[in-house]
């Protein structure tokens, strides 16, 4: 069953000690250094990984700005994931990334997978989440991390 | 009918494409088999429509496929508007 293969909801992954608002970085490096140090903290993930988020986002490019104003940020399971794990910034003034349809990105969310299978349950709450502009309004404009574990948990993408 | 959902590793953003294809195909009532993909796996995998950013797209142009190019990955309206054309009459 889908529940015990992926058993982390979103609220699982993302937790107030995962979250910053607010955060002024000057590039999409920063960005990652910032989202990654709270991966790291939380011990999910090895230090390298971060500079594997460094390293896909110069490989792939800046498609990784997969909705207007968006960026989900991630390397391979193989590049130091402990456990699935994510973490949200959310970035004042903006951060351009390159991607001409999205940027800039006002919201950055990093995470860690290590297979498939056991994230899919939290990124398909995220996905659902950020197709609700309502949602995304009130995590831009949320002045702290409770109120975004609010808005996620009241959104009706994620119910 | 075999649906392949790109993006540069296979663990994010291809799944996030899937999910909204997955959406797409259930509101209109079809059925296609809908599969994840990183970019290298995808230059060999078999597929009959592939869905994927404009980088990749351009990265898989000389398969010959039919590939749909979205900018929005969770954006419901613009996959259906995209994807279901390619899929009529088939």
């Amino acid at each position: 069953m889908a529940s015990s293969e992926a058993p982390f909801q979103l609220k699982d992954l993302l937790t107030p000690a995962t979250i910053r608002l607010h955060v002024a970085a000057s590039d999409p490096g920063q960005v990652i250094r910032e989202a990654g140090q709270l991966l790291l903290a939380s011990g999910a993930i090895e230090e390298r990984y971060i500079e594997a988020m460094q390293q896909a986002l110069q490989t792939y490019g800046p498609y990784m700005v997969i909705v207007p104003g968006v960026a989900l940020l991630h390397a391979r399971p193989g590049d130091g994931v402990k456990r699935p794990c994510m973490s949200l910034l959310t970035l004042e003034p903006p951060v351009r990334f390159g991607n001409e349809d999205n940027d800039p990105v006002s919201i950055a969310i990093a995470f860690g997978a290590v297979d498939r299978q056991k994230h899919l349950q939290a990124l398909t709450m995220l996905t659902r989440l950020l197709a609700d502009e309502q949602a995304l309004a009130a995590i831009r404009a949320s002045t702290s991390a409770e109120e975004v574990m609010h808005t996620i948990a009241a959104s009706p993408s994620t119910q | 009918m075999k649906i392949l959902a790109v993006c540069g590793m296979g663990f994010g953003s291809s799944l996030v494409l899937r999910m909204t294809i997955e959406d797409v195909l259930k509101a209109a009532g079809l059925k296609a088999q809908v599969v994840v993909s990183d970019i290298g796996t995808a230059r060999s995998e078999q597929a009959d429509i592939i869905v994927t950013s404009a980088e990749f797209a351009r990265l898989l142009a000389d398969r010959g496929l039919p590939i749909v190019v979205i900018k929005n990955y969770v954006d419901r309206k613009e996959m259906k508007e995209k994807l279901l054309p390619l899929l009529k009459g088939s």
